[in-house]
Parts: structure tokens; C-alpha cells; sequence
């Protein structure tokens, strides 16, 4: 406390809440420029952008397939209208809004993408940040399996773009497990419980709760991998006909992900279920060999308004995470130019691709004026001189 | 400030120093992994040592802070006690074996001077532990508040001190407990180590990390 006492007016200024943070110029410009990119790719494939607000009423928000965000989300008094609203904490329950509402008369397949901010009442263990950007796409209505598989692969483009090397897709099926315990004869104690110890793949957990039935979850934990050796370990796993689905779904997926690009690293975890609340098939997460934490996840989910029910496959790319896992290009090509140097002369070499520093005070040494700018190259006598 | 986290593609496996260690070395050497010797030099300073298989190095840290490394991928596997993993309970974290050894129990106790205490009439207990998440959980869970204390050793002076009445401990006979005339009056959990995996790694390492895995297993199944 006494630190705080003592703390100076700057400093206390300067501090600000916790999870949240100002990206200064080179941060700010690699954010800026990886989201370009992904944006420009994104786009490439159809995908038109949308903008809902940063807030919105909290029922919008939080029904549907944002139930369950009730949490993580801020939510304070509207005095205009005197309703509650709330600061979005995930973008996907406005898209589906969107698309449910005003674009409900869209011909399907419906492709929407956006670049948003997000807040959240907590960060998490790997995620401090209470703010941060996402930039996602969603595919609404999509007829068949080739739009899980197009959500995919536009994913792994969008990262190679930005260069991440090493991703690695990891598929899920995150209602399998529900549905394999549905079969058994577990109360609501112990579903609870089975389901805390396959997140954390507890074998001796299940082996010891599960008792006569733990067979095929064990199987399902050592199914756990490289796509192909897993899906061959899970085609042999004994399972109620409603889970086989899940399986097949999974096989014709991956499948798909590798005739698409067989350059692709595709692991297979039919246990992984946490953070999926509302997804109701495949679903995948995005990472990258020696990046802490995931880069993206996503997957197929329903929405719904009244009678109007649909189904989408959704993707989210977090930008806090691919910041760290791509290398910043700094800017070598800041060039200064003097005072005195006509408008069209830095207009041409703006054209050329510079980003051109005017000086607005004449100097006589150019070099050093151009130093102390930060910048790499400067001009004398129409000539361009490195610094 | 932007960092690239580098990968130089070795594995690193994080044990705990002290009352597991023990117990876990025999494991390490029927899985194959041998230490080199400097690891077992008390004066040595090192930290990270390497062992007889190319690309995996060992570190040596406190058994809390085994669960911190591997959780935030800076070890890629690791041996954590149950305990320890309940306090955390990081979701970057699986736990796909269960190594059975470092065996014992986690409990409440409080002195035996309050043998009529009913802990079914609690509404709030305050508790010396080194587990303040995991005991409020428990206490939460059958609708007690709990205050904790915050200590990091010698758990049993807090009753006979006068700093709180109960504390929630790991005891493996019992005798400190006794030594200190304080008894048990709830059960939380069995302990034993396990075998823990960074989540990422088992995603973008699946071949390299389900052996280790495999291999262990065979071990612990004999």
C-alpha cells in the first residue's frame, strides 16, 4: 500500500489496470501489419468484413452462443435507455446477431470476418491480457463437411502468410465424450468428475471412477496424436453407433485437411472438450511448435432466433499470441528528408514504397538529424544515403 | 517488448528436489534416463543438467514451481505431486499417468484438545496451509468459507502457536502431526506424483511426447 502512497503524479498516471496495456509504435505497427495480412487473406475468400459496436445490450451478448460468457463479461448501466449492456467479450455472438437479423435474407453460404477487440473481466494463466485483438471469419450455413474443411485450410494459409512456421492443427470433437457418458450409467456427481479427469487425461483418475466402464475412455486417451496413428487407434475402439459419428467426422476431416495440404502437421484429440461450450462438431485449435499457448481455435456451432436455426463453422486468431510467434519487420526504410525539399520530390518517394520523415526546421547536419529520428536512410542533393 | 520464444527442439523434463526426488530417480533409471553426475553434487550450482539421451535435459526445481514450468511450456514434461497439481489446477496441463510413488495423504487437522468439534457446524474456519486455492475450494464445496493463511513450511506450529486453529497439510505417517498434538479430522485427497505434460507440447510434439509417455507407463505398469 505504501507504494502506492508514495507514488509519484507521472507514475500514477502512467499505471494502468491490470491485464491491460499500451502497444507503442513497433508493437503497435507488427499488430497492425499481422492483422493486414490476415485481413487481406481473409478477404481473398470471400469473406466481407463486419463491424458491430464494443458494446452492446447484455442480452444479445450473452444468449445463444454466448451463454456461458456471463463471467467474463463487464457489464454496466445504459443511463440512455436504462437496460443493461455489456462490453463484448468474444465477437462471434454479434456475427451470429448479424446474421440471424439483418442479414438473415443473405444468400447462404453467408461469409462474414472481422477485426475486433475484446475485453474480459479475467486474464488466464497464459493470457494475462484483459484486452486484446482477434481477428476472425465465420461461415454461415455451410452445406456440407467442405466448409469445416475450408475454414481449416483458410486458417493454416492465413498463418503461413504471417509466417508461422510449425503450425500444428490440433482436431477435436468436443461432444464425444458427452455423448459416449450419456450411454452410461453415471450420476451427475460423477459425470462431473469424469469430465474434470479427461481434461486433464487422468488415466488411473477414470480407470479407478469409471470401474467395468472405463475401457473405452482409456482407449480414447491413448488416442491422442499424430492424425493417422490416432484415427487408426480410435477405428478400433468399441463405441455407441451416436459416438461413431463424432469418429467419422473426424476421419473425413482430416482426410479432407491433408488431400488440401499435405504439408500440414494434423493431430487428433477426441478427449480435448474445454472452452468448446458451444460447439457442436469438429472444432480445432492452432498451434505453433515452441509458441506458448494456442494462436487459434474454432470449429462448427448452431445458431439460433425463434424458428430460424442455422448451422456455422467459426474461426478466431488471436493476435496477443501470433505478435509473439512471428518476428516484427522493423522499418528499414524511414527516410528523412529536409526542410527545404519540394513536396513532390517526398511524394515520389513515398510512391517508391519510403516512409518519409519531413524535417520542419532547416539543419545542417542532415546524418545526424536523421539518427536522431530513428531513421534509416536520409536524402542530400537528391540522393539517398544510408545512415 | 516482442520476444521470439526459441526452439532449440530438446526436451526438457522438470522434477521436484527433495521428498520425491528420491523415490523418482529408480523411475527415471528403469525408463533409461540417466542424470549426469553433477546432478547429484550438493554444492553444484547448476540448475539444468543433461542426461544420457541426446536432446533431453532435466531441471531441478521446487516441487510447486515443477507444475509453473511445464504449465507455461518452459518444460515440456514434468513430476508433480497430486497436491501440488490441485493448487494450481492449470488447464495448460494434462496428467496422463499417475507415477504411485511419493504416497501420502492431504488433510485437515486441528489439535486434539478439540475433539468435540462438529465439522458439520462450520461457517467459516480460518487454516494455515500451503495450499490456500485448494482449501478454499474444498471448504467452498461443502459450503464453508474458508481464510487462509498463507505458509510455506512447519505447518503444525500454527495451532500450537496460537495462529489459527486448523491447517491443511500433507502427512504421510502421521507422526508430525502426533509430535505436535494435533489429529485429523478430515480426509481432502490421496497424493501420489504424476507424470505431467505441457499441452502444446503434446500438440505440436505428439511422437516425441506419446513415447515418453509409453515409456513411463511401461514402467509404472511393470
Amino acid at each position: 500500500m505504501s507504494f502506492i502512497s508514495n507514488m509519484n503524479e507521472s507514475n500514477k498516471i502512467a499505471l494502468l489496470p491490470a491485464g491491460l496495456k499500451d502497444l507503442l509504435p513497433s508493437d503497435s505497427a507488427h499488430e497492425a501489419a499481422i492483422s493486414e495480412t490476415l485481413l487481406k487473406h481473409i478477404s481473398c475468400h470471400g469473406y466481407e468484413r463486419v463491424k458491430p459496436p464494443f458494446v452492446e445490450f447484455e442480452e444479445g451478448l450473452l444468449s445463444g452462443v454466448g451463454a456461458g460468457l456471463e463471467g467474463q463479461t463487464f457489464r454496466l448501466m445504459d443511463p440512455v435507455s436504462d437496460r443493461m449492456i455489456a462490453i463484448r467479450s468474444d465477437v462471434t455472438p454479434q456475427v451470429a446477431r448479424i446474421a440471424l437479423t439483418r442479414l438473415s435474407k443473405s444468400p447462404r453460404p453467408l461469409r462474414l470476418s472481422y477485426s475486433a477487440d475484446i475485453m474480459r473481466v479475467r486474464g488466464n494463466e497464459l493470457r494475462p491480457e484483459r484486452q486484446f485483438c482477434q481477428v476472425g471469419y465465420e461461415l454461415i450455413s455451410p452445406s456440407s463437411i467442405l466448409g469445416d474443411a475450408e475454414v481449416i485450410l483458410l486458417a493454416a494459409d492465413c498463418l503461413k502468410s504471417v509466417g508461422v512456421n510449425d503450425l500444428s492443427i490440433d482436431l477435436n470433437t468436443p461432444k464425444l465424450i458427452t455423448t459416449i457418458l450419456d450411454e452410461l450409467p453415471f450420476g451427475d456427481s460423477e459425470r462431473l468428475s469424469l469430465h474434470n479427469m479427461l481434461d486433464r487425461k487422468d488415466e488411473s483418475g477414470v480407470r479407478k471412477l469409471a470401474g467395468n466402464y472405463a475401457e473405452p475412455l482409456l482407449s480414447l486417451l491413448r488416442s491422442i496424436g499424430s492424425a493417422a496413428p490416432a484415427l487408426e487407434q480410435l477405428s478400433k475402439i468399441n463405441l455407441p453407433s451416436a459416438a461413431l459419428e463424432h469418429i467419422k467426422n473426424l476421419e473425413q476431416i482430416a482426410s479432407l485437411l491433408i488431400s488440401g495440404d499435405p504439408t500440414l502437421s494434423i493431430t487428433v484429440d477426441p478427449v480435448e472438450r474445454k472452452s468448446f461450450e458451444y460447439h457442436t462438431g469438429i472444432s480445432f485449435t492452432l498451434f505453433a511448435k515452441g509458441v506458448r499457448g494456442e494462436i487459434g481455435r474454432g470449429g462448427r456451432y448452431n445458431i439460433q432466433l425463434k424458428n430460424l436455426k442455422e448451422s456455422a463453422i467459426g474461426c478466431t486468431l488471436y493476435l496477443d499470441t501470433l505478435m509473439r510467434a512471428v518476428p516484427s519487420k522493423t522499418g528499414k526504410n524511414r527516410l528523412f528528408i529536409p526542410a527545404d525539399i519540394s513536396r513532390e520530390i517526398s511524394a515520389k518517394h513515398r510512391e517508391e514504397g519510403w516512409i518519409t520523415i519531413q524535417g520542419l526546421d532547416s539543419i545542417d547536419d542532415i546524418k545526424s538529424e536523421a539518427q536522431r529520428l530513428a531513421c534509416s536512410h536520409f536524402l542530400i542533393n537528391s540522393k539517398i544515403h544510408t545512415v | 517488448m516482442i520476444m521470439i520464444i526459441k526452439d532449440n527442439d530438446g526436451i526438457v523434463l522438470a522434477i521436484p528436489k527433495g521428498r520425491i526426488l528420491k523415490e523418482l530417480i529408480p523411475v527415471l533409471n528403469s525408463v533409461g534416463i540417466s542424470i549426469e553426475p553433477s546432478f547429484s553434487d550438493k554444492d553444484a550450482r547448476q540448475l539444468q543438467f543433461s542426461t544420457n539421451i541426446q536432446g533431453l535435459s532435466v531441471i531441478r526445481v521446487r516441487s510447486f514451481d515443477v507444475a509453473t514450468f511445464v504449465a507455461f511450456g518452459a518444460a515440456h514434461l514434468g513430476v508433480a505431486g497430486a497436491d501440488v497439481l490441485m493448487e494450481f489446477n492449470y488447464n495448460e496441463l494434462y496428467e496422463p499417468l499417475d507415477l504411485g510413488i511419493a504416497r501420502c495423504r492431504l488433510i485437515v487437522a486441528e489439535p486434539k484438545v478439540y475433539s468435540d468439534d462438529d465439522p458439520a457446524h462450520w461457517s467459516h474456519v480460518r487454516v494455515a496451509t500451503k495450499y490456500p486455492r485448494l482449501t478454499k475450494r474444498h471448504f467452498e464445496a461443502r459450503g464453508v468459507q474458508a481464510e487462509c493463511i498463507k505458509l510455506n513450511g512447519a505447518m503444525e506450529l500454527a495451532p500450537k502457536l496460537g495462529l489459527c486453529r486448523r491447517i491443511v497439510d500433507l502427512t504421510h505417517t502421521g507422526e508430525t502431526l502426533k509430535a505436535n498434538g494435533l489429529a485429523e479430522i478430515e480426509h481432502i485427497a490421496d497424493v501420489t506424483s504424476r507424470l505431467v505434460v505441457n499441452r502444446a507440447a503434446l500438440k505440436t510434439r505428439a511422437n516425441e511426447i506419446n513415447s515418453w509417455i509409453q515409456k513411463f507407463r511401461e514402467v509404472v505398469n511393470g
